[in-house]
């Protein structure tokens, strides 16, 4: 049974779309990566799921429970950090766990673990706390109950490179632990670092569903040579899986490769004396436009493959 | 209703509600002090104002040489309704809009907390509000007046207490369901201050104009009449209907409003 599921859920803020017809599902002990641009509908997804907005058509399941705008028991057992952490401002974050833990009628086991891990101060206000501070008291309300399901808004916004480290290892850990996690996040590097299986939103519909080793596979890289005698650029247009070659200069050229071609495209520049090269990880952004440019047909349910 | 969350809403409001308590007491202290220095004459002079300009500061149906007439047009007349009106409509705009244009509504509702529960809590919080409000306006009159000869006795001070509150639990109450229906605590504060307003215009105009004078009997301004119950007399019963009528409805329907309503 999928922990968190949804069926043509849809979210429309007046003629404005949020989220269209996006059907899905998240399976017990993963880690899925609700991958989109900004404004692609993955905060109104979460939104809906956690009722806090009312889906215009279509419903949501979590943890095999109907999502409601009033589903105060099932929220228990989630934690949840929003996209853009807002609390308030003249109170502590000691304040706030305390009042989160009121409100889950004194449970959270975590606290002094996290804040440990975190190395927040939990005395101080926080209208008084950075950006990252702020993301990482956050971060705690959200995990201090132990919850069975994280749903996380891009976590680790804000956050020194440390502190990512923490979050993904706490993530692995609560996984480990047969947790489910679901994780909206921009950042390629993040998805492939914790996520199992990942959904890509864009404007509103979901284009595709699939485990994070397909979606590297389809990864592009650009890659610029420059050799020692001049070459021309049919030498790497020929490799397959390569493409958008162009000379810059008489000795230099640059390539695109996808997926695995890389490793035939280097083999190939290496027949050559190299004087310098230079391999950049596309974006996900740059993933987007190669593999999903005019791709508007929604994936129609589970597993679904990119149209 | 969620103790944690009445606590938690008490505290965020606390000095708020602190310089108002503060405000209302010096203020009817201050009146009380000043009662002796009004002569007959100044009280005659007021009395021969026009009915529409004793109107505009609540005075017209108590004679303002009595000690209810002078404390209905001096402080518990506008200068009263405005500082509770208020306190109880800044307090009730931000507890459902003002918390959802700043975010921390999501963060509320991503614990197990029901939405009826938020509501009845900043519902709860407001009849304390109220309360305390209509408590610190007329004690201070009941505890400083014997000193300048004005003896009210307790029981027309609980009387004042309860009406009072019913008052302020009317304005807050329509603020309140003003919240639950709008984003951002600005749009229900200006709507609530702007009815409240009207309806003191329409009580203001009432002997001038017939649309006005329509408005009476829902009017709550005009059924505001402290200086009777301060001169031994009794409002209207309608009065108190009206007053609790409003507020719960008005309560109930910020529940049912925030049932349904998008919250982020």
């Amino acid at each position: 049974m999928d922990v968190i599921s949804t069926r043509s859920l849809t979210k429309y803020y007046g003629k404005t779309k949020g989220v269209a017809d996006l059907t899905m599902g998240v399976p017990q002990g993963a880690v899925y990566g609700f991958l989109g641009p900004n404004g692609a509908g993955k905060t109104t997804t979460i939104r809906c799921l956690l009722g806090m907005l009312k889906p215009t058509s279509g419903s949501g399941t979590l943890l095999g429970e109907t999502v409601t705008l009033d589903g105060a028991n099932l929220r228990r057992r989630i934690g949840y950090v929003a996209g853009e952490v807002r609390l308030y401002e003249k109170e502590t974050g000691r304040w706030h766990m305390q009042y989160a833990a009121g409100l889950r009628g004194g449970r959270a086991p975590l606290t002094d673990e996290l804040l440990e891990r975190f190395e927040l101060d939990p005395s101080r206000r926080v209208r008084e706390l950075s950006k990252g501070n702020k993301q990482k008291l956050a971060l705690i309300l959200a995990l201090a109950h132990d919850p069975e399901l994280l749903i996380l808004d891009e976590p680790t916004s804000g956050l020194d490179p440390l502190n990512q480290e923490t979050v993904y290892s706490l993530i692995e850990e609560r996984v480990a632990e047969g947790r489910t996690v679901f994780l909206s996040s921009h950042v390629l590097s993040e998805v492939e670092r914790v996520c199992d299986i990942v959904g890509i939103i864009r404007e509103g519909h979901l284009v595709a569903e699939e485990g994070v080793k397909a979606l590297l596979g389809k990864r592009l890289r650009q890659v610029d040579v420059e050799f020692a005698e001049p070459v021309d650029p049919a030498f790497l247009a020929q490799v397959s899986g390569v493409d958008n070659v162009s000379a810059i200069s008489a000795t230099a050229l640059t390539a695109r490769a996808k997926g695995d071609a890389v490793d035939a495209l280097v083999k190939r520049i290496a027949e050559q004396q190299v004087v310098d090269l230079r391999i950049q990880q596309a974006s996900l952004e740059d993933v987007f436009l190669e593999y999903y440019r005019d791709s508007v047909a929604p994936v129609s349910g589970e597993g679904g493959e990119v149209r | 209703m969620s103790w944690t969350l009445f606590k938690a809403t008490v505290h965020q409001h606390r000095t708020s509600m602190f310089w108002f308590v503060a405000g209302l007491v010096s203020y009817a202290w201050m009146m009380a002090w000043f009662y002796p220095t009004i002569g007959e004459e100044y009280g005659k002079l007021v009395e021969a104002f026009p009915p529409e300009l004793l109107a505009i500061f609540g005075g017209s149906e108590v004679p303002f040489t009595s000690v209810g007439g002078y404390f209905q047009t001096e402080y518990l007349g506008v200068m009263w309704m405005l500082i509770v009106s208020a306190a109880v409509i800044i307090y009730a705009s931000r507890a459902l809009a003002g918390e959802i244009a700043g975010g921390t509504m999501e963060f509320v509702l991503s614990q197990p907390v029901s939405r009826a529960r938020v509501v009845l809590t900043r519902v709860a919080v407001l009849v304390l509000y109220a309360v305390i409000l209509a408590t610190a306006s007329f004690v201070p009159i009941e505890v400083f007046g014997p000193a300048y000869d004005i003896n009210l006795g307790w029981s027309v001070t609980w009387t004042l207490i309860a009406f009072g509150t019913l008052f302020v639990l009317a304005v807050g109450g329509f603020a309140m369901m003003l919240s639950a229906i709008f984003r951002g605590g600005g749009k229900p504060g200006a709507i609530a201050a702007g009815v409240l307003g009207a309806l003191w215009i329409a009580d203001v105009l009432s002997g001038a104009s017939e649309i006005a004078e329509a408005l009476g009997p829902i009017n709550i301004v005009a059924y505001w009449q402290p200086g009777l119950i301060i001169n031994g007399g009794e409002v209207a019963a309608e009065a108190w209907w009206l007053y609790g009528a409003v507020a719960v409805v008005a309560s109930l329907a910020s529940v049912l409003i925030f049932l349904r309503r998008d919250v982020a």
